[in-house]
């Protein structure tokens, strides 16, 4: 028994050091934090490189922790807690609910831990009514994404289209701001009609799925728009599935690359382009300006653009 | 004192000298850990797990399992949202969200035991039914912005301990009574050990069963109270994947999945080592993606433990 338990411990040591070849204590650089919602999408690595590389240049030690799941704001609230606990000089979070990680950010605040927020908004209110100042807003106008996209549907289609909307999970800020752009940018063309919108709360196998019986349900859409890439990936599956591969118009958001090689060989239509690398890079450059105690605008927008063939080619 | 009871209390020993080792290594390794306000930290942050993880224990002693809990947390956190949101008084809100937690329960029990399905297949179906449920009712979206004495049931202290460390203690207080020192206790241990034998010995093992089912969802409705607390928000999509959390910590504090035998002792220990290895590894800058591996290790490590200690019994 004791023979076992001291197996046990000593594997316990083991697992716990060998993680632990990260951790110089030593530094004087100023310690930031960078809580993302997840590290299994390509968007949060990107932005992670941006951050990296921007946090490398200015002399900022960068610990990157993420939740498992996106969806995760319990675990994210405790990331925070725990990384406050070793004595950070600021926080920069990508919120997993905009209301939710209010409780999160009075914790920084009563640790007077700076705070700017990345690609997706605290909720005005709840931070307002919880007394939480936030330095600045680092992203790109999710809104004025889906309007981008929506306009490009208007234009592609001659104003004329069978939309069906994969959106994200409901409730979502970012999501809800990208679907309301588009059926703002489509609800002056009165050929385009919104027949099916439904969650498939980001994921590619869902926006499979999801995809798949909305075309059950309404064999004559036309034309797809999906809150981000993974899922208008997902859809494309569907539609090939289906038979019925360049018979329907997918457009996407984030250009992400796998949605780019679908642009260039023809499945997907076009995505709208974000650029999360320069997010990381742009709030980490707030960081520090925020250390120094500089006054920051209380946005930094990123730019926006529309991926199509032709743009790839263009490149 | 059995040799069985001592085998028990010396596999605690090794749960508990587990986390006094694990702890070391990281006060070690880290500054930050053994800190009076990190250690509340981690209290607090364990605390959901640890009172979901009660009742767990209850189940896995008596032989099942109960795959739904996550959804109950978000089935009953939604309905105490919406009542908070709809002007109810405080304790009314509650009763409705542990009235909730405890009728899931009896559902899952009745039908486990009345139907004579498995565990497994009655909850992992209920886990999906309350989960809908969840999202049905709030349209998927969240319940959020509370007053201030709803919210003070996470964010108060008395003399500088959380509420939900408080509320924690509490409810392993009173359900280590209830496990061992009454008659219901007893049939919780005796259904897990030979059920059949229960039932011979004129117990009423499908009304026992059915209990203990109602004491998973009610724990759980009391988890989702604080979690909703402390986000200052009600989500459908809260809780999941904490019925695997609650199961690790029964398993890693000793309760064997062949039900019979555990403590809830161990449990809090179980709960304690995941809070503390999820903290330190944040602490140490851990990629996320390897915590996960470092959790499944310590899972499986607990449970070999528990394998070979069994096998020398034999």
């Amino acid at each position: 028994m004791r023979k076992l338990t001291v197996v046990f411990v000593a594997a316990l040591a083991a697992s716990v050091l060998s993680c632990n070849r990260a951790a110089p204590e030593t530094t004087d650089k100023p310690k930031v934090a960078l809580v993302l919602k997840t590290l299994n999408h390509p968007f949060f690595v990107d932005m992670r490189r941006g951050a990296q590389e921007a946090a490398d240049r200015l002399g900022v030690q960068l610990e990157v922790q993420a939740a498992e799941r996106e969806i995760d704001v319990e675990k994210q609230m405790q990331i925070v807690e725990n990384m406050i606990q070793t004595g950070i000089k600021a926080l920069v979070i990508t919120p997993s609910g905009s209301r939710e990680i209010v409780s999160a950010l009075v914790k920084a605040r009563d640790a007077n831990v700076p705070i700017i927020i990345v690609d997706t908004r605290v909720d005005e209110k709840a931070a307002a009514e919880a007394g939480v100042h936030t330095e600045t807003f680092v992203g790109s106008d999710n809104y004025e994404g889906g309007k981008l996209a929506g306009a490009h549907v208007v234009n592609v289609t001659g104003g004329k289209a069978r939309v069906g909307i994969l959106e994200g999970i409901p409730g979502h800020e970012t999501g809800d701001s990208r679907l309301r752009g588009f059926r703002d940018a489509v609800k002056d063309a009165p050929g385009i009609t919104v027949v099916e919108s439904q969650p498939a709360n980001w994921e590619r196998d869902q926006g499979f799925n999801v995809f798949q019986n909305m075309l059950q349900a309404q064999p004559d859409i036309d034309t797809v728009f999906a809150a981000s890439d993974l899922m208008a990936l997902g859809a494309i599956e569907a539609i090939a599935a289906a038979g019925k591969t360049g018979r329907i118009k997918v457009v996407g958001f984030d250009a992400l690359d796998d949605a780019k090689k679908a642009i260039a060989a023809g499945t997907m239509d076009a995505s709208v382009a974000q650029f999360p690398s320069e997010m990381g890079k742009a709030a980490i450059e707030s960081v520090v300006k925020a250390i120094r105690g500089e006054k920051l605008p209380a946005s930094i927008m990123v730019k926006l653009e529309m991926v199509t063939k032709e743009s790839l080619v263009r490149r | 004192m059995t040799r069985s009871s001592r085998l028990t209390h010396a596999r605690q020993f090794g749960t508990v000298l587990g986390l006094v080792v694990l702890s070391s290594v990281l006060w070690a390794l880290t500054p930050h850990f053994l800190t009076v306000p990190n250690l509340l930290n981690v209290a607090q942050q364990t605390s959901i797990n640890a009172i979901v993880a009660v009742g767990m224990t209850f189940v896995i002693i008596s032989g099942g399992i109960d795959l739904s809990v996550g959804s109950i947390v978000a089935l009953s956190g939604v309905a105490l949202g919406a009542a908070l949101q709809g002007g109810q008084a405080l304790p009314v809100a509650l009763a409705i969200a542990l009235g909730i937690g405890v009728t899931c329960g009896l559902v899952n029990g009745a039908i486990i035991s009345w139907g004579g399905l498995p565990p497994f297949i009655v909850t992992l179906g209920m886990m999906s039914i309350v989960r809908g449920a969840a999202l049905v009712f709030t349209e998927g979206r969240p319940v959020s912005s509370f007053d201030p004495l709803f919210r003070s049931l996470a964010a108060g202290q008395l003399g500088g301990v959380p509420a939900p460390v408080i509320a924690t203690m509490a409810v392993y207080l009173v359900a280590h009574v209830v496990l061992t020192r009454t008659t219901f206790g007893r049939y919780v241990y005796a259904i897990g050990g030979n059920e059949e034998a229960t039932r011979l010995a004129g117990v009423s093992v499908r009304f026992h069963k059915t209990m203990i089912y109602a004491v998973s969802g009610l724990v759980s409705a009391m988890a989702a109270v604080i979690l909703t607390a402390r986000l200052n928000s009600a989500q459908p999509i809260a809780g999941t994947m904490y019925e695997l959390d609650a199961i690790a910590a029964t398993v890693i504090g000793g309760t064997s999945l062949m039900g019979g035998e555990g403590s809830l002792a161990g449990t809090l220990v179980g709960a304690l080592i995941m809070g503390v290895l999820r903290n330190g590894l944040n602490l140490l800058g851990v990629s996320s993606f390897l915590q996960q591996i470092v959790i499944g290790a310590v899972i499986i490590g607990a449970v070999l433990i528990d394998t070979v200690l069994k096998r020398h019994r034999n």
